[in-house]
């Protein structure tokens, strides 16, 4: 079968026997590693006292709003070359969403019992399929005027409007509706998209982003640095790269609460509410987070609160066990609290007992909403400054 | 064909093929006739012994502020270069365990370090989805800093791991958290090929590791969650040339053996395993009882063959390095177990080019090397 070669190798390991006495070292190597050495005890010092933050999340979750919002909050926010190269995107998102809307109808209407009202009209349907064709592609044309109008009629199309208000099945973007009530200046000439437009365009995030601010108090510099992080929210194994992170101070847990009637992107037979109970729950679990805070932001609540009352919470298995209590905002109350005490309570089942310690605060976010972010990023700031002066023995 | 019923026959076609690679399995299994440890000890052959000074650690490389994920020896003189979550490359001089330079990256999250086979530059990859090329030869920038002169970029996912093609200084290969590895031109940065993603033959999750055949450069064997290892010729990158099955676990690592005929993989199902490149059956399995409760068996992060293959080295999550007796299938010493020895996970090790020293790397922050010492000679 083998036949395994065995051969010795005559001279001896180079290593054991050649120890060199110090002096006999080459300085100019001793000079050069000193120097290195004195160049990462600097560099090393000079990151202490920053703040590590990591955003996680499912993909879609509102991590890439949050970290936008940070940006424009407490940097020098977007200037107009980055504005510009929105541009494309922008345009792309349309088509991308008019797209999945049009081809959307066409399966409703194949699969649907209620058929009919996914049948887009006769006249219509030349331009879905054309729109369909372009949202396709890999680099999108510009948005002209003239298509423009054309998908405002698509838009205005009973079936295309039916099948937005049952995109739950469907992978229909949350700001859909802003894409296309903006229609006429995206397609202006000289479009320059606004902060507003840049935090709804919608990339899908590869690789890290970082960004390093420091949040400014009401009257002078808190004078807390921080390093927020975001990984993207796709699927690949987490585990593989998660130790990376080991000792960041905070994870910053988005959870959007209005997708428990939705599906995943990556697998439209998964629940999006489901697949964020696991994440999360995964992520308590992991020893490198054993000392980090938890900051959960449930997000996404303006959305959250006007589909209460279409679709009720217990359409997601995690929920079945929810009872309505009224109507109007008692409701909407009355649900959100339901939901943050599922969350609670997947916190303490998942958090082992030597993490007691460890800060856990959730927040009602909607990351759109820039002054809701910075009130919250103050309460965030807050705690992790309580929890720092905790850890240093002075409260 | 609408919707419905082109999924009903994705569904039963996806069951013909397992139902085929079941029956494949089974054929195989009945074929193996033996293992190499039978068939060792059927020819009177016994495990090497070894004894605690035969291996010892006679270095200690300290610098590095974080957890080492990764090392790389050069082909000829003895340096290393060693990559850590402090977001640092440093390179070390082996023989005098100085630091000849360190690189701090623009992007921290790094997991995977190479040499290029002339000495004269690094390559890693990690989070950012690129791998990133050093000159080590150019100009520090204000900070001390080498600048980069290179960064390969065209993933859709993570980098996990990176290798020079043996003999050419102009050709990477890197595997991906996107199902894919890449063969790349580094003096252009363009992808030559792309072995896996689209095509059916790939991958179906993360690939974690490669290992070139230094016998024959053109093919490379690759490692993945997927639980699988696969041979790629890099002329064909249409389709895997074989799949090799058998790990429960995703294989963290894979490694060509010395004669090139064969390779050896390391699983989170805590084995080795030894594959012949020809035929794909499994050769050996190399799996020693842990103690401890079943949720936290060790996995096994990195491997290496000694010069004429006698000797399996193998690092596990639980700070164990096993010796192999690959004849035998037999542990023939712990590394983990000796004076001076990591006191965390083993994420790393490589075998230094003339077979004499051994280098491990740790989320203790340090790198050791270890050499044949006493009588020991190099095998």
């Amino acid at each position: 079968m083998i036949s395994m070669l065995y051969f010795v190798v005559e001279s001896m390991g180079s290593f054991c026997s050649r120890q060199q006495p110090l002096n006999e070292v080459d300085s100019d190597e001793n000079k050069q590693a000193a120097k290195i050495d004195s160049r990462i005890a600097e560099e090393t010092k000079a990151e202490q006292h920053i703040h590590k933050l990591l955003l996680l999340g499912a993909g879609e979750s509102g991590k890439s709003t949050i970290f936008k919002q940070i940006r424009l909050l407490f940097q020098t926010g977007f200037d107009e070359a980055e504005l510009r190269s929105y541009t494309s995107v922008i345009h792309a998102n349309v088509y991308q969403t008019i797209k999945i809307l049009y081809d959307g109808a066409k399966e409703l209407a194949e699969n649907e019992p209620n058929s009919l009202k996914y049948v887009v009209r006769a006249d219509n349907k030349e331009i879905g399929e054309k729109l369909s064709e372009i949202g396709s592609r890999m680099d999108s044309p510009c948005l002209t005027k003239e298509i423009a109008k054309e998908i405002v009629t698509l838009w205005n199309d009973t079936a295309i409007q039916e099948t937005y208000s049952h995109g739950n099945i469907l992978q229909v973007p949350d700001c859909a509706q802003y894409f296309m009530e903006n229609l006429e200046r995206f397609s202006e000439v000289n479009y320059i998209p606004t902060k507003e437009d840049v935090l709804h365009a919608r990339v899908r995030t590869t690789g890290v982003v970082e960004i390093q601010f420091s949040p400014v108090g009401e009257s002078r510099k808190s004078g807390e640095v921080y390093r927020l992080y975001d990984v993207g929210g796709q699927r690949n194994e987490r585990r593989k790269w998660i130790h990376l992170f080991e000792g960041v101070t905070s994870v910053i847990f988005c959870a959007a609460i209005s997708e428990y009637d939705q599906m995943l992107f990556e697998d439209d037979t998964k629940n999006r509410m489901m697949e964020t109970k696991e994440l999360f729950e995964w992520v308590l679990k992991q020893s490198c987070f054993e000392k980090s805070s938890f900051m959960l932001f449930l997000n996404k609540f303006d959305i959250f609160e006007k589909k209460v009352h279409r679709v009720p919470l217990n359409v997601c298995e995690w929920f079945k066990d929810y009872q309505p209590m009224g109507s109007g905002k008692q409701e909407v109350e009355h649900a959100y609290e339901f939901v943050k005490k599922k969350f609670e309570e997947l916190y303490f089942q998942n958090s082992k007992p030597d993490c007691v310690d460890r800060a856990f605060k959730i927040y009602r976010t909607t990351a759109l909403d820039q002054k809701l972010v910075k009130k919250t990023f103050k309460l965030v700031d807050e705690t992790l400054r309580r929890r720092n002066l905790i850890e240093a023995g002075l409260l | 064909m609408s919707v419905a019923e082109l999924k009903e026959r994705h569904i039963a076609a996806t069951a013909t093929v397992n139902s085929l690679r079941e029956r494949l399995k089974q054929k195989q299994q009945l074929l193996v006739d033996t293992d190499v440890a039978a068939y060792g000890r059927s020819q009177g052959r016994s495990a090497i012994s070894f004894v605690s000074t035969d291996l010892v650690c006679c270095r200690t490389l300290q610098g590095h502020t974080g957890k080492v994920y990764s090392l790389d020896w050069t082909p000829e003189k003895n340096r290393i270069v060693s990559a850590s979550q402090d977001g640092r490359l440093i390179v070390w001089n082996a023989l005098t365990s100085q630091k000849t330079h360190a690189i701090k990256l623009q992007c921290p999250w790094v997991v995977t370090c190479a040499f290029a086979p002339n000495g004269q530059s690094v390559a890693c990859g990690g989070l950012n989805s690129a791998c990133s090329i050093f000159n080590l030869n150019s100009q520090v920038d204000r900070d001390g800093n080498i600048p980069v002169s290179q960064i390969l970029t065209g993933h859709k996912g993570y980098v996990y791991s990176c290798q020079y093609v043996p003999d050419q200084e102009t050709r990477l290969i890197t595997s991906s958290g996107d199902q894919t590895c890449i063969l790349w031109d580094v003096t252009t940065g363009q992808r030559i090929s792309v072995f896996g993603g689209e095509f059916p033959s790939g991958h179906t999750a993360d690939v974690l590791s490669v290992s070139i055949n230094s016998s024959n450069s053109n093919m490379f064997v690759s490692g993945s969650c997927d639980t699988t290892a696969r041979l790629w010729d890099t002329r064909i990158a249409s389709r895997a040339v074989r799949t090799y099955h058998g790990h429960q676990g995703e294989v963290n690592t894979v490694k060509l053996f010395p004669d090139g005929q064969r390779f050896g993989t390391g699983s989170n199902d805590s084995t080795c395993r030894l594959y012949d490149m020809r035929t794909g059956h499994q050769l050996q399995v190399y799996s020693q009882q842990h103690d401890g409760d079943d949720n936290d068996i060790p996995t096994v992060t990195s491997i290496a063959f000694s010069i004429s293959g006698r000797l399996l080295f193998a690092g596990y999550s639980s700070g164990a390095c096993y010796v192999w007796d690959t004849l035998l299938a037999e542990v023939i010493l712990n590394l983990g177990e000796l004076q001076n020895s990591h006191e965390g996970c083993i994420s790393c090790l490589g075998l230094s080019s003339d077979g004499s020293a051994l280098c491990t790397g740790s989320w203790d922050k340090k790198l050791k090397i270890w050499a044949f010492g006493g009588q020991r000679r190099v095998i």
